[in-house]
């Protein structure tokens, strides 16, 4: 008995410290935004600033336009999200509730899709973009994410079971139209999914990084992660102005999650059971 | 009359709402999956460069090349040392932890936020973040080794040192994911499995290794799945910690493709690279799947 006790205390320190070493880096990049780029750079190293300053935050929006990019990234991934959220549903909501031919082939299309290496289509979807001119354009971005087979796929196992049956023959009773059960019924039904679904892609969107950096040459146009990386090739001194900038980049993401987080683990938990 | 009106409508309208999702949906996937797909493959079979805007058919050449190039060798060394670490870090710790936290009396939200926190950061601004955690002068982890009395070690510019230090960046940035999906399944077992084995006089261990282990096999053959296949691609930690270097000692084949296709244009090649990496996911994918699969029979 004793010894459960002091089993169960030992655990939870170990697991305590283990998540203050997983909160640990992020706490130091925080922190060191707040210092002076000599202060981040002399030795001997400060953990906490000798002096706190906003300068770096300044300093980005004035000298690396950080905005700009900010908006860009903001745009692409809502427009992506938006564009992915109705695909899914759509796509979702027919593959999981009417019967009609070939359906098992699309949906073993769609499980075929996610388990091909993005990698293997890279080369290939760059000489396409490329042929048809849409280098540096954000269609190149836009056009290739259209529909997510990982969202119809969580779109179709929910909906199978999460809208009843009844519930859309009721309503073809009452005669309303296919598409209003879709957008009246089927869609408020999977509030919760569409909002985990929702941050998993504007996630995704927003750390997209290989292909925006590939198709995009023009400097105004990239989104943040892309414009973050440019900045740390440029900068090898303006440390501080480094460390503020990948602070940018990680906290909207970061409030999102504190906002949206039982959702959001709820929705990580979803996907993992099939 | 009325009825069977309204029923062929209504019959009407569900072809048009499953035309229209199925025909977007197909139309997408041929434009954007099926045909770079094959284009991929046709092209890895040629001498393929979009500069001098070449593609022609070369056989197998590509193929041959690769198998004869020691970097590849290396690069597949590198990504199985990568990848497999990574697989058992993740199942495993992502499971201790999970398991942890699951036995704590009050389900600790806080607790499993900090270790969640790092899968939801942006991986590009994460692997900057590392690469001064592991700065020689000024990083974070030589002074905290220096306050414990320890030297500090130049992480990314040592041979041996490097590959270890990307992966324990990935590990930090991926277990939360592992650790929530497995207190999913965790919260999934029966508690009366629990309560019929300790009546029987079995101890926490037995616990855990004949029903938690054997209960959660789907979940892990899911994340070991998912795993490798994500992590065989791993790139962008590489590309901005170390660029495949110091040396080879972190290149990987994913920078490898990204080298040789948009560095140095042989695009060909790398495509054949691409082919190669996706059949030795497919093949491990169906080992793995076979092995995983039996052992809980026995």
């Amino acid at each position: 008995m004793k010894i459960d006790k002091i089993g169960a205390i030992i655990l939870k320190v170990c697991l305590v410290i283990g998540g203050l070493i997983m909160f640990l880096p992020f706490f130091w990049l925080m922190l060191s935004t707040f210092k002076t780029s000599r202060e981040i750079t002399s030795v001997p190293t400060t953990f906490f600033p000798r002096g706190w300053t906003i300068e770096n935050y300044v300093d980005i929006f004035k000298s690396f336009n950080i905005a700009r990019y900010f908006l860009n990234s903001v745009f692409l991934a809502t427009v992506k999200t938006a564009i992915g959220i109705y695909t899914s549903l759509l796509c979702g909501y027919v593959l999981a509730k009417f019967e009609f031919k070939g359906k098992k082939i699309i949906f073993s299309m769609i499980l075929f899709t996610m388990m091909v290496p993005y990698l293997i289509m890279v080369i290939p979807l760059y000489q396409m973009i490329n042929t048809v001119n849409l280098i540096d354009s954000y269609w190149a971005i836009i056009l290739p994410t259209l529909y997510s087979s990982f969202g119809i796929f969580m779109m179709k196992q929910y909906m199978t079971s999460g809208i009843p049956n009844e519930l859309i023959d009721a309503a073809r009773i009452d005669g309303a139209r296919e598409f209003t059960i879709f957008l009246k019924i089927a869609v408020p039904l999977s509030v919760n999914m569409i909002s985990a679904l929702s941050i998993f892609l504007f996630l995704w969107n927003w750390e997209d990084f290989l292909w925006p950096y590939l198709v995009l040459n023009t400097k105004d146009k990239m989104p943040l992660a892309v414009a973050l990386n440019m900045f740390s090739g440029q900068n090898t001194v303006n440390y501080g102005g480094l460390f503020a900038a990948a602070a940018v980049t990680i906290l909207p993401v970061l409030i999102i999650y504190l906002f949206f987080q039982k959702r959001f683990v709820e929705g990580v938990s979803m996907s993992g059971i099939k | 009359m009325i009825k069977k009106l309204r029923y062929h409508l209504i019959d009407d309208q569900k072809k048009f709402i499953v035309f229209v999702a199925m025909f977007g949906l197909i139309v997408f996937n041929i434009i954007f999956f099926f045909i770079p797909l094959g284009y991929g493959i046709i092209g890895s079979f040629s001498n393929w460069n979009p500069l001098q805007n070449t593609m022609e058919f070369t056989g197998i050449d590509n193929y041959i090349a690769i198998l004869q190039s020691s970097l590849f060798k290396i690069s597949l060394k590198n990504t199985f040392v990568f990848s497999g670490s990574l697989i058992i870090l993740r199942t495993g710790l992502g499971l201790v932890i999970a398991a942890g936290l699951y036995s704590l009396k009050r389900h600790d939200g806080i607790l499993r936020s900090l270790y969640f926190l790092p899968v939801i950061m942006p991986i590009v601004a994460v692997s900057m973040v590392w690469e001064w955690v592991y700065h020689p002068r000024v990083g974070l982890l030589n002074m905290l080794l220096a306050a414990f009395g320890f030297a500090g070690k130049n992480w990314l510019m040592d041979k041996t040192l490097a590959m270890p230090a990307v992966i324990v960046m990935t590990a930090w940035k991926d277990i939360g994911y592992a650790v929530v999906i497995f207190m999913a399944a965790l919260m999934n077992i029966p508690r009366n499995l629990y309560e019929a084995a300790s009546i029987d006089g079995a101890n926490q261990y037995k616990c855990f290794r004949h029903i938690t282990i054997p209960m959660l096999k789907p979940t892990i053959i899911f994340i070991v799945i998912t795993s490798l296949i994500s992590y065989f691609q791993s790139f962008v930690q590489i590309f901005v910690m170390t660029e495949g270097g110091p040396g080879t000692a972190t290149y990987v084949i994913s920078y490898m493709i990204y080298n040789e296709a948009f560095e140095n244009y042989r695009f060909g090649y790398a495509s054949a690279l691409s082919v190669i990496l996706f059949i030795i996911i497919l093949i491990i994918t169906v080992i793995q799947l076979k092995v995983l699969s039996r052992g809980g029979e026995s």
